[in-house]
């Protein structure tokens, strides 16, 4: 049994369709990160699977349970961090998980939880003091409370600082590491880099592209660019293992690249060509396909308002 | 989809669950001085205002009694309709019921929290006002506490459902101080909390006995005095069993607004903020 299953969902607001139809599984024990634009559809579709809405057409199941009709039998198995929940401002840091301890069956200790997120020190500040860093930490430790067999992280490190950052993915790998499975929303592709088995890009409520990092990176190419010299014309620019020049202008230059499979035969070509023909080469740059590049090559496909 | 609508008010409930978010709004409560200057200042003010009635008549009666016992149900708006709509307006404009829901809790546990703890305020601000009556403002004691108390409990019911549904039509927690006006409004001048119904003509007499707290304050004076104060009652003194069988109108309007209320929160009433 998949521990998450979302098959052809469907979501609509009024008019506006903002899930089109995007089916994909999690096993126990994965992390899989959903990747997309701003209104790409992502928080829909976790708060889906989260049981807040109910699904407007199509299957999701998490754990087997419907979690929209089910929510009561599910719940106590899933940690849920929203992208946006509010904490109630008088509150301390300690008196906001007791307070949670209280809603949550077989809960962690407070002390724990507040050691595994980071927070050891601030059990006596009140909410409404903490930075946002700080506060999307609280709102991990309250997810965590109730030891979550599936854990929803919607963007969970917006507003922390680079070391908060990775102190969280660290927490993140340790839960996987022991069977938690995940489901990760982010804008940071190194986080989804960092940490995902398996990711989807969405844009405009469809999975555009899915596998795993190798997978999607893998179909887009390594990319080889230089300044082309002055002397010589563009149409006298080499072939790199079959591969052809595209132009681009840059700050009045033009600028060769090249999209290659494979970065060492390709260099190699090149730089016997321009051994041979005396040239230096400036700006010469050679990098493997980044997830960057697959995302902007995703946002850019279908720019707002095309017709599919 | 309308997911952020009230889906259920009546799903299995955990009194354990229940009792946490009590927990919570009790402590809440006590630390936001605007909630608790209108849930101990306000009573305490109209209390007051009795000792300035004595001696004068009204109705037939000693007129501190009179809008005393009114009192005993007005205080029902403040305490239960009033509340419960700036809590769940400010709650849902803050995203804290969102966070509420993200969790173990059901809805109804989330709901029934926060009215057991504004149903409590009002039961206890209640008795003391009895007490304050029977003893200061020289008033017998509830001849029958029994239906004073059930009247008060379908009170709280149906006041509960209206402020969830006028919750979902107050845009921020500001305006809760203005859309709680037609209701504290029609409760002050129209349901005889201060002014006897019998003045009134009859068809007016009749559709002001149709207004929300109108019920209560015929069951509640009707049960302290053991006379029978329903719209158009006589007055005269009637038994235990009696003063129930006059008082099946007003719980019949009570259960016509229970309907009302149900209907009017689960089409009104949001989770989230409109612009989410």
């Amino acid at each position: 049994m998949q521990t998450i299953l979302v098959n052809e969902l469907r979501q609509r607001y009024g008019d506006f369709e903002a899930v089109g139809g995007i089916s994909f599984e999690v096993g126990e024990g994965e992390l899989f990160a959903l990747l997309g634009t701003n209104g790409a559809g992502k928080t829909t579709t976790l708060e889906t699977l989260e049981g807040f809405r109910n699904a407007g057409s199509g299957t999701v199941r998490v754990l087997g349970h419907d979690p929209y009709r089910e929510r009561r039998a599910l719940r106590p198995q899933l940690g849920i961090m929203l992208q946006e929940a509010g904490f109630f401002a008088d509150l301390t840091v300690a008196e906001t998980v007791d307070q949670w301890r209280r809603f949550t069956p077989s809960p962690r200790e407070r002390d724990e939880v507040l050691g595994m997120v980071g927070l050891p020190q601030q059990t006596e500040v009140r909410t409404r003091q903490l930075s946002g860093g700080q506060k999307r930490r609280l709102d991990l430790a309250l997810a965590l409370l109730g030891r979550p067999r599936v854990l929803f992280l919607d963007e969970p490190t917006t507003g922390m600082d680079p070391e908060a950052r990775h102190a969280t993915w660290k927490i993140v790998r340790e839960l996987v590491a022991d069977g938690t499975t995940v489901l990760l929303t982010t804008h940071y592709l190194e986080e989804a880099e960092q940490l995902a088995d398996r990711l989807a890009i969405m844009h405009r409520g469809r999975i555009e592209v899915a596998g795993t990092v190798a997978d999607v990176v893998a179909g887009q190419g390594d990319r080889i660019t230089f300044r082309v010299p002055d002397r010589v014309p563009v149409s006298d620019l080499p072939t790199l293992c079959g591969a052809v020049a595209d132009i681009a202008v840059e700050s009045g230059r033009a600028v060769a690249g090249y999209r290659v499979q494979g970065l060492q035969a390709s260099l190699y070509e090149l730089l016997r060509w321009a051994e041979h023909h005396r040239l230096e080469l400036d700006g010469l740059q050679a990098r493997s396909a980044s997830l960057e590049d697959v995302f902007l090559h995703t946002a850019a496909a279908t720019p707002e308002g095309a017709v599919r | 989809m309308n997911s952020s609508r009230l889906k259920d008010l009546v799903q299995p409930m955990s009194l354990s669950h229940v009792l946490a978010v009590a927990r919570l709004d009790l402590t809440l409560l006590l630390r936001n001085r605007s909630v608790l200057f209108s849930v101990v200042g306000m009573p305490l003010l109209f209390g007051g205002m009795l000792f300035g009635f004595r001696g004068q008549e009204t109705g037939g009666l000693d007129m501190a009694l009179f809008a005393g016992t009114g009192y005993l149900a007005f205080f029902l708006v403040f305490a239960v309709f009033m509340n419960l709509v700036s809590v769940f307006t400010a709650r849902r404009e803050d995203l804290t019921l969102k966070r509420l829901r993200s969790g173990s809790l059901s809805d109804s546990e989330v709901f029934g929290g926060s009215l057991v703890v504004s149903g409590a305020i009002y039961l206890i601000q209640a008795l003391l006002l009895v007490v304050v009556l029977g003893t200061a403002l020289g008033g017998p004691w509830p001849a029958n506490p029994l239906l004073m108390l059930a009247g008060m409990l379908a009170g709280v019911v149906v006041f509960a459902l209206l402020a969830f549904a006028i919750s979902g039509l107050t845009p921020n927690a500001d305006m809760a101080q203005l859309t709680v006006v037609p209701v504290m409004f029609a409760s002050m001048a129209g349901s005889g909390v201060m002014f006897p119904l019998e003045f009134l003509p009859g068809a007016a007499r009749e559709a002001a006995g149709m207004l929300p707290l109108s019920p209560l304050v015929d069951i509640v004076r009707t049960g302290y005095f053991g006379q029978d104060h329903t719209v158009g009652g006589t007055q005269s003194d009637i038994g235990f069993v009696e003063a129930w069988i006059r008082c099946l109108k007003p719980f019949a309007v009570f259960a016509l607004w229970t309907v009302v209320g149900l209907w009017s929160a689960r089409r009104w009433f949001r989770w989230e903020p409109r612009h989410a």
